[in-house]
């Protein structure tokens, strides 16, 4: 019972190629009517979805450079958006660093513990790497949970109240739009940057065949581990503003699985290795969670990740690309003039 | 002296029933050359079957078996109809999410039905059975017992009966085996919903043992990934063994070093094994890297 075959070769691959210089205009109307949306301060009772909608997007472009580019499928990216958050935020509350330089911090720590997780796991591939991030991710949590003189432990850390723009404590909704669209449009721009630059390629050609880029002269651990950096660097980022939003963290929402899964969720339904998947995939499942959270409240524990798994699992029978796949199927089936 | 022995001993016996757990993971892997991720939620579900059936009609978790174990063979086959088999034809990566998804679902409609309590049920056995100066207690020996049992009957059906052969091959040569008139659909499905019926059985057998809540299936699915990786993919007496390792070296460490982080245990474990041993003790070559360049 122990053979080997190999069943994976015969099959078409779903993570998209490089789109290189093929920014549509489906994006840019789609981006700036988000700026003017946050311009205008359209639609206020929906400002607090549109932050978390923003926010998430970019966290999903963010797991998209590791998971749809690199082929780094991680189900522990929680880790790095806890490490981010609580570096900023214990910078901030124990030496007073404001969290505009704290981000960087945060995002840097961020980087080391994806550049460590990807080199530990350098000869894991498909489902050990996969447990492994999880693993990675829960001692992350079970450490932050059991060191309360530097985390606070379960009662999580909270930032005080007071709206001050050198703390990056906005105090108004539509600056925290802004703040976290100008993420979400960062993120974007270095997908849109993978997939016109030499490191990019890399990255896609690591993903599709190692030994042949080994063989091409690539050495596919940098570029992993480089890769898992840069998403980790990122995602840490989206944790300090999510701090700063939110003013408060505790190790058992920020770090964990059900968080590791949204972030694999939104590129997995939007489109896995494009720019343009994880914002779609956001754009469309945050309101639809938030939505279900504000009338079903704690009612319904559980009900929004059960509606966003069975989706999940629906769309990756039937739409396997994601929207975006999708999307661009049916603009393929037009005729050409 | 005599509490190392008595560590041993807790540790093999704690680490036949991890193999009863691991061995439906690796005879769907051996198989189907797929990873379900859902296996731990799989356990999860039976644990609550079989708690329901011990509250409800007042029966000893071990006689649940008998409704639990075809139950989850039911279940075993409708998850095959409806997601797994048409994942298959599939790049792989499809399988990992969908199976991802699923064992999310699986998760959060327990969370929503049972709550995040935790269920128990009473020991079966009052008090530890001694033998000279080692106390084994009465659950574990029972487990251990029912896992060589089990294990031997999965043995002899793999090795002596037509549906063995007929999986063992599909397992050397699928399209080989389509020609020679086996229906490889079926024989998926089969082995699939075996090894969700052995999951059931695992279930009773840990329900005395381990308390049952939602997330409970994230702990055992690691451990059952060790064990598989340890013991090689797909192999069943691999499994047996692999699960003495990690059942010995548990109950050692939880000994002589902080048992207070009993809840990293597993979590560290796995990756030590990830990032020493992927290949498994018996150096198969691959088994870590298997399944995936999409």
């Amino acid at each position: 019972m122990t053979a080997m075959p190999e069943r994976a070769s015969r099959f078409p691959r779903i993570s998209a190629m490089p789109q290189r210089g093929r920014i549509s205009w489906f994006e840019i109307v789609l981006l700036t009517s988000c700026a003017v949306w946050v311009g205008f301060g359209l639609a206020p009772a929906l400002q607090d979805v549109a932050v978390l909608s923003f926010l998430f997007a970019g966290l999903g472009l963010a797991w998209n450079i590791a998971g749809g580019c690199a082929g780094l499928i991680s189900f522990g990216h929680a880790a790095f958006f806890g490490i981010g958050a609580y570096t900023s935020t214990i910078l901030f509350q124990s030496y007073g660093i404001t969290p505009w330089l704290g981000i960087f911090a945060g995002a840097a720590t961020a980087a080391v513990a994806g550049a460590v997780l990807a080199l530990i796991c350098a000869r894991l591939k498909g489902p050990f790497f996969i447990l492994s991030s999880l693993a990675f991710a829960e001692v992350v949590r079970i450490i932050a949970l059991n060191w309360p003189s530097v985390t606070g432990g379960a009662e999580g850390l909270s930032i005080p109240p007071v709206p001050d723009l050198a703390n990056m404590v906005l105090g108004s909704k539509p600056a925290y739009e802004a703040l976290t669209l100008i993420y979400l449009i960062l993120a974007y721009a270095v997908m849109r940057w993978l997939e016109a630059s030499r490191f990019g390629f890399y990255l896609f050609a690591v993903r599709d065949n190692d030994d042949a880029a080994a063989a091409a002269g690539i050495n596919p651990l940098m570029i992993r581990s480089s890769a898992m950096a840069l998403s980790a660097a990122l995602t840490g980022v989206g944790g300090t503003l999510f701090a700063q939003y939110f003013l408060y963290l505790d190790p058992t929402y920020v770090i964990s699985p059900e968080l590791s899964f949204q972030f694999a969720l939104l590129p997995a339904v939007g489109g896995l290795g494009t720019a343009i998947g994880p914002i779609l995939g956001s754009f469309l499942i945050t309101p639809l969670s938030e939505l279900l959270r504000a009338n079903l409240g704690n009612a319904a524990a559980g009900l929004h990740l059960v509606i966003y798994s069975a989706g999940l699992i629906v769309v990756m029978l039937y739409f396997p690309a994601g929207i975006a796949g999708a999307l661009e199927k049916l603009k393929s089936r037009k005729p050409q003039p | 002296m005599n509490t190392i022995i008595q560590l041993v001993i807790s540790g093999l016996l704690i680490g036949s029933i991890y193999a009863l757990m691991s061995i439906g993971l690796t005879l769907i892997f051996g198989v189907l050359r797929v990873v379900n991720f859902a296996h731990g939620e799989f356990l999860m579900i039976a644990m609550y079957a079989a708690w329901a059936f011990s509250k409800l009609l007042g029966l000893n978790p071990y006689v649940a078996a008998i409704a639990v174990v075809p139950a989850m063979f039911l279940f075993g086959a409708l998850v095959y109809r409806l997601v797994i088999g048409s994942a298959l034809e599939k790049p792989h990566l499809v399988v990992v999410f969908a199976t991802m998804g699923l064992s999310i679902f699986l998760q959060n409609i327990a969370l929503m039905a049972m709550t995040a309590d935790l269920r128990d049920v009473p020991p079966i056995f009052g008090r530890s059975i001694s033998i000279g100066h080692v106390f084994i207690k009465g659950e574990l020996l029972l487990g251990f017992i029912i896992t060589l049992a089990c294990t031997i009957a999965l043995q002899w059906v793999i090795k002596y009966t037509f549906l063995g052969k007929a999986i063992r091959a599909t397992v050397q040569d699928g399209e080989a085996a389509k020609l020679m008139g086996i229906a490889v659909p079926r024989i998926f499905l089969i082995t699939f919903a075996t090894g969700s019926a052995l999951v059931g059985l695992a279930a009773c057998v840990m329900l005395p043992l381990f308390s049952v809540f939602p997330t409970v299936g994230l702990n055992f699915v690691l451990i059952a990934f060790v064990i598989v990786v340890l013991g090689g993919m797909g192999s069943i007496e691999g499994a047996l063994l692999g699960g003495f390792c990690v059942g010995v070296v548990q109950s050692v460490g939880s000994y002589y070093v902080a048992p207070a982080f009993g809840q990293l245990f597993f979590f560290v474990l796995f990756l030590l094994v990830m990032i020493f041993r992927p290949n498994g003790l018996f150096g198969q070559k691959g088994a870590a890297t298997l399944g995936m360049n999409e």
